[in-house]
């Protein structure tokens, strides 16, 4: 076991170094492997998208115009990527009585990608961010599940007509939570009643999508929350739609707005045992100016009651938004503020978050970035005691 | 313990397997330098007296239908074996719709001509011969010119084993462009381990080539091209547009579509684009950054760039790395009616 043990580790220093040798044509993931191109054809900093990297993916990760040339995975490079974060993190909680900190080098988990082209207009991706834990020396592990593994069927006799399949990260959430700039969350799409589905989570299902002329949409069916029993046969609905003004996609260059609907079902973690509607209404924007962008979203949630409490005598509304400004003046670097707030149900209910987000990353190469990020998340709660969490780490982003 | 070493297994496998295979594929495609030898087509293969023949086939303006005009008048090799106008001017005062493309490394294009409607030199060659608006003269006339010129005469028996023709003509012209190729460049050097061969904003330029520039999906290969047809909205806001490849194939598709051209050199071969409007390597990028002119048929690759002053520079810098050793050729020495002359000169 010692010689597997350290040959292992051999391979892995000779694979990393051979991945991260300089350069800007350093080794980089699977598409931009496939293509031979740097990741910043597709991401203005990896991991979020440009407009090119955006267009890409909406056409079943193809690259537009050159459908007949695509090449199948079997044709390519193997299409197998790994993306991992490692660095240091400083977490300090505190309200009420004492307050508690957690520090440490720590390893921000593993995520196994494969993607490609299977055969024409039929293209996969998944992620799988395989088992790791550590308990032993407090550091939280992951769960060895699959994040992501969706079939999508492109351009069914019409670039309207797009499918995808499987799990996947819904169009409803405006701003992908996998593909975001900061590591602290969205908390309005983190925030819901207690075992309810998250607007960040990856979701089982069907969605279909299309794009032109400045126009797109996505509506899907996707299972609903854990709360709900396999029987339940019950799918949850949304429907997307966004604008695009000017060139692009909204992502770098011009101007998209959008809306989203969702409605949904499931049962009350306690209590009642009868399904319980829930619906989210959005609205998003995301501005560009040269190097300059403005994300924004904002949601409107309603409940019935006993998603959150059956003894109340309503159904439940909150609401809340984030604002993220990012710059990047450079290809190497890029800096990022965000203001989240979500206004939670009044009355017996009240947890408002607020969190403010400050940080950036600087590439030192297209694969390789240094992420420094500071954040401080209020909770006001119906005790009045306001928990506060500081986070505050410098971590090396890399995938290869 | 099994459970485990599988993750690390499983990671170490893939890595392993993909940076193998990666490091190849990254080195084929980076491998756009340096150009390899010179495709040759069997039905004509190059000898030094064909190339000699050509040479001075090309340099001649007897070959036009007023004498004015050869084809080192558009394909200079003081100017980059291009021209500097947008437009090249033919006899008559005649001005043509579309920029001179290099001669330079043209052999290395798998076809010719914005529109690719010629498959190879040998048919490109012929070409602007009768165009109307470039020499203007009969493939008649010019065999007929050229059979009355001694020198021209024996050179054909000697290359080809008969009198002048039309399929003498282009193969000469042919072979001769074939020798007008470029060697390697600062960008090729550096692609070889010298790492001082390009500056550091030409090298920044490469990254930007291959990712926030977009550059490298189309101008990919040894040549800097797909060999493929694009539109990118060149003139499309024009009364009368230039339909481009459609012109050629008559598929709708094709509306406005144009060859990528090839790279290697291009600081010397300016004004670009089809209809040459883009005066400057920064002014190209300029238009790129802009994400082209919008039009219904416009590449959906085409997206604004959002480039910076310095992102835009650096491309420039590593677009001029691209030029290489120019050929040493000097126009050769012509035949001269009525009196057998040996001509050309590498």
């Amino acid at each position: 076991m010692k010689t597997l043990r350290i040959a292992l580790a051999v391979a892995l220093a000779a694979a990393t170094l051979l991945a991260l040798r300089p350069g800007p044509a350093g080794a980089v993931p699977v598409f931009a492997r496939k293509y031979g191109l740097n990741c910043t054809n597709c991401h203005s900093g990896f991991p979020r998208l440009n407009d090119w990297g955006q267009r890409f993916r909406a056409n079943g990760y193809r690259l537009p115009g050159r459908e007949n040339e695509e090449k199948t995975v079997l044709e390519s490079p193997p299409p197998f990527a790994l993306r991992t974060s490692a660095g240091y993190t400083h977490e300090r909680f505190y309200g009420g009585a004492k307050g508690m900190d957690a520090s440490g080098f720590r390893v921000h988990g593993l995520d196994l990608l494969s993607a490609g082209v299977i055969a024409p207009h039929v293209s996969y991706l998944m992620v799988y961010p395989p088992q790791l834990s550590d308990s032993s020396r407090g550091v939280p592990g992951q769960e060895g599940t699959i994040e992501m593994a969706s079939v999508v069927f492109s351009d069914l006799g019409s670039p309207w007509l797009n499918v995808r399949a499987g799990r996947f990260e819904p169009a409803y959430a405006a701003f992908s939570v996998k593909r975001h700039l900061t590591i602290t969350p969205y908390e309005v799409y983190d925030y819901g009643f207690p075992g309810g589905s998250r607007f960040s989570e990856t979701r089982e299902g069907l969605e279909l999508t299309g794009s032109g002329h400045g126009f797109a949409y996505a509506a899907g069916l996707v299972n609903g929350s854990a709360t709900n029993r396999p029987y339940d046969g019950q799918a949850d609905v949304y429907a997307r739609a966004a604008r695009v003004f000017g060139a692009g996609e909204g992502q770098t260059t011009g101007q998209r707005i959008g809306v989203t609907g969702y409605l949904g079902r499931t049962r009350p973690l306690e209590g009642i045992d009868a399904l319980q509607t829930f619906s989210r209404f959005g609205v998003d924007a995301s501005l560009n100016l040269k190097q300059v962008n403005l994300a924004a979203q904002w949601l409107y949630a309603q409940d019935e009651k006993a998603l959150w409490d059956p003894v109340l005598a309503d159904d439940v509304c909150w609401s809340g938004f984030f604002v993220e400004l990012s710059c990047q003046p450079l290809v190497e670097c890029v800096a990022f503020a965000r203001y989240d707030q979500v206004d939670g149900p009044g009355g017996i209910v009240q947890e408002d978050v607020t969190r403010l987000t400050g940080g950036g990353r600087y590439y030192f190469a297209d694969n390789l970035a240094l992420h420094l990020e500071y954040s401080r998340r209020t909770l006001d709660t119906a005790a009045r005691t306001d928990p506060i969490e500081d986070l505050a780490t410098a971590r090396l982003d890399f995938g290869f | 313990m099994r459970e485990r070493w599988a993750a690390p297994l499983l990671a170490t496998a893939l890595v392993g397997l993909t940076v193998a295979w990666s490091t190849g594929a990254l080195g084929q495609f980076l491998a756009n330098g340096p150009l390899p030898p010179v495709p040759v087509p069997s039905d004509n293969p190059q000898t030094d007296a064909k190339v000699r023949l050509g040479a001075q086939l090309y340099f001649d303006t007897r070959l036009s239908a007023d004498n004015t005009i050869s084809c080192a008048t558009c394909h200079d090799p003081k100017t980059g074996w291009a021209n500097h106008h947008p437009t090249d001017t033919g006899i008559r005062g005649q001005v043509g719709g579309r920029n001179s493309g290099t001669i330079l490394d043209a052999a290395h294009m798998r076809v010719q001509f914005w529109d690719g409607r010629a498959a190879s030199l040998e048919e490109q060659a012929l070409g602007p011969i009768h165009n109307p608006i470039e020499m203007g003269e009969t493939l008649e006339n010019v065999v007929r010119k050229l059979n009355a010129i001694p020198g021209y005469k024996a050179q054909f028996n000697t290359v080809f084993g008969t009198d002048v023709n039309t399929d003498g003509i282009a193969k000469a012209i042919a072979a001769f462009e074939r020798t007008v190729v470029s060697g390697p460049a600062p960008y090729d050097r550096w692609l070889a381990g010298e790492k001082t061969a390009m500056p550091p904003d030409a090298v920044r330029g490469l990254g930007l080539f291959n990712g926030k520039g977009h550059c490298s999906p189309c101008h990919s290969g040894p040549a800097f091209s797909d060999q493929g047809y694009h539109n990118i909205g060149v003139g499309t806001g024009k009364q009368n547009p230039d339909l481009g490849r459609e012109a050629v194939t008559k598929d709708r598709r094709d509306r406005g579509r144009f060859k990528t051209p090839g790279l290697r050199n291009c600081a010397l071969t300016g004004p670009y684009l089809h209809d040459g409007s883009e005066k400057t390597l920064a002014d190209v990028i300029a238009y790129y950054d802009r994400g082209g002119i919008a039009n219904q048929d416009l590449d959906p690759l085409m997206l604004p760039l959002n480039l910076t002053p310095r992102e835009k520079a650096d491309l420039v810098a590593f677009l001029e790395a691209l030029t290489g050793i120019q050929p040493n050729i000097t126009p050769p020495a012509l035949p001269e009616a009525g009196a057998a002359q040996e001509g050309g000169s590498r």
